[in-house]
């Protein structure tokens, strides 16, 4: 484990917006985002008029009842699914064809069963073309950042679920994502795996201040992790509540865990559940 | 937790390999007991219909060394080999391309698929008059029919590889910037390719078999043709060394091909 970064290194989340010049727009913007299916039962409404910005050194969690969209919105954010209406803007123009500005963290990993840890992770830099050298390094430099020295040469298949989602992290952050899209990525994990590596995301944000756009079904996990939590409606989902977590709450940086033992984490977790558990449709 | 599991999963067969051994090798013994009981030692069945183990093995020991038909047994293996190797080989270089395409590519696909599904269901001794008419009783006619016999087992598994690989691996690597090419060359192709080994072994047996019926009725060498001569000439012992020397090269071939895929594929295991 690293070490831990102390407060000074912390940046504020919102830009400062300098005198005289316009508000720097946000690092990602979906804006009037809406999508329907056509399905055998007929058309499905899955997401209805969404609105949601991002800051750059943001990290946004998205909870929601199962089915509500949240998945979907995700992939259209990735630029992976075409939205039915609306846009998607990074750094205030249009997104356009997916790319590695923002790299995605599926929740079944999607790692290529036929390459390496290390050449999973070098992936990217391949394709950009970059050259032997710098890929060497920055592998290496990824693989330390996410304890998986030993595991360089080691095929997916060899690799435990949290390994593996491990490399898909490092894969996705190499190539210096503009913004890291992440869909659930550690739905797929037994419990405490999953505690380890929501801690160890929550460590990396400390270090690197990342801009990420999380998409989770944990309410739990939601509070641990964002600096703004978004609440998804049940289907067709809609943007219901955000509710900003304060950077500075004493349990940052504590482990989940304890976290559990602060009043104010506890609050806004139950406060949020709520939210979510009125838009569950009950059977 | 799935790293044992994947460990477990790989020791339980080597265990299993083990036994499938000794099983395999009991049973082998046991047809030979009974052969040789049925014949040398009670000439329930007349040699003249099946021959005794010593007899055949005589007939393996003379028939590698002298000619039979034109050819010692080696030359018409070989001969056999070359036909079956150049038809398997064009079976390949053309069936996989035009799988990945078939897969990859839709409106070729729609264009091209409803000629293949009908000449696919055209058996490969069907087109050996048509071959001769073509080629005359040369190694291309032989090599023609493996190559039919061999090319859909190539098209089909290649197919199906390429449009059963994992939506997501194809979402991952457009995310990280790779274009149409790049992840079909990187991520697509190496998946799919072991179908398309799976392909390819069907594909090599497939061959074999046509090889050998193809030369049952046309060329002056070969396997198929040393079996056609054994019988025309009443040496039942003939055309069992041709019988035996097919399966075991048929056998060899194919653990040929695994352990190509071992090497070329490590990761598939």
């Amino acid at each position: 484990m690293q070490a831990e970064p102390d407060a000074t290194q912390m940046v504020n989340s919102r830009p400062a917006v300098q005198a005289g010049s316009r508000p720097a727009a946000p690092k990602m913007e979906l804006r009037g985002i809406s999508k329907k299916f056509s399905t055998r039962r007929g058309e499905v409404v899955a997401l209805a008029e969404c609105n949601l910005a991002v800051e750059k050194a943001e990290f946004v969690t998205v909870v929601g009842p199962s089915g509500c969209g949240k998945s979907t919105l995700l992939m259209i954010a990735a630029g992976l699914t075409e939205p039915t209406t609306g846009d998607i803007l990074v750094d205030g123009l249009p997104a356009g064809a997916p790319g590695p500005k923002r790299s995605v963290v599926f929740q079944r990993f999607a790692l290529f069963p036929s390459e390496t840890a290390a050449q999973n992770i070098e992936f990217g830099l391949r394709v950009a073309g970059i050259d032997k050298a710098e890929r060497a390094a920055r592998v290496t430099e990824l693989l330390a950042l996410m304890g998986l020295e030993q595991f360089r040469d080691a095929y997916p298949s060899e690799l435990s679920g949290g390994m593996q989602q491990r490399v898909a992290i490092a894969r996705a952050l190499i190539v210096r994502p503009e913004i890291l899209l992440m869909d659930e990525p550690f739905g797929a994990l037994d419990a405490q795996t999953r505690t380890v590596l929501q801690e160890e995301v929550s460590r990396l944000r400390r270090q690197m201040d990342y801009t990420v756009l999380f998409i989770t079904h944990s309410v739990e996990e939601a509070v641990y992790l964002g600096d703004r939590v978004v609440v998804m409606s049940r289907r067709p989902g809609r943007i219901k509540t955000e509710i900003t977590i304060p950077r500075d709450a004493a349990w940052r940086g504590k482990q989940i865990e304890d976290a559990s033992n602060y009043s104010d984490f506890n609050d806004v977790r139950r406060q949020i559940w709520e939210l979510v558990r009125s838009e569950i449709v009950r059977e | 937790m799935a790293t044992l599991a994947a460990r477990q999963s790989r020791s339980r067969p080597d265990a299993m390999h083990g036994n499938a051994m000794i099983w395999g090798a009991a049973s082998l013994g046991l047809l030979l007991l009974l052969w040789f009981a049925v014949t040398s030692g009670s000439a329930l069945i007349a040699p003249r219909l099946l021959p005794s183990p010593a007899t055949l093995a005589e007939r393996f020991a003379t028939l590698a060394v002298t000619p039979f038909g034109g050819n010692n047994l080696l030359g018409h293996a070989a001969a056999s080999v070359e036909r079956w190797a150049l038809g398997v080989l064009a079976a390949i270089a053309v069936g996989l391309p035009l799988g990945v395409m078939f897969a990859w590519l839709p409106p070729f696909r729609a264009a091209l698929m409803p000629v293949f599904e009908l000449l696919r269901y055209i058996p490969p001794f069907a087109w050996v008059p048509i071959a001769i008419l073509w080629f005359g009783a040369s190694t291309l006619t032989q090599a023609l029919v493996v190559f039919i016999a061999a090319f859909p087992a190539c098209v089909i598994n290649t197919q199906l590889g390429v449009s059963q690989v994992d939506k997501v691996l194809v979402q991952a690597a457009r995310t990280l910037g790779a274009g149409s090419w790049m992840t079909l060359r990187h991520v697509v192709l190496p998946v799919a390719a072991r179908d398309a080994f799976t392909g390819i072994r069907i594909a090599v047996s497939n061959g074999w078999m046509a090889l050998v019926g193809a030369e049952l009725v046309v060329g002056k060498v070969g396997l198929g043709f040393l079996i056609s001569q054994g019988q025309a000439n009443d040496s039942v012992a003939t055309v069992f060394v041709g019988i035996i020397a097919i399966g075991l090269l048929g056998v060899l071939i194919d653990s040929g091909v695994r352990w190509l895929q071992r090497v070329v594929l490590p990761w598939s295991q």
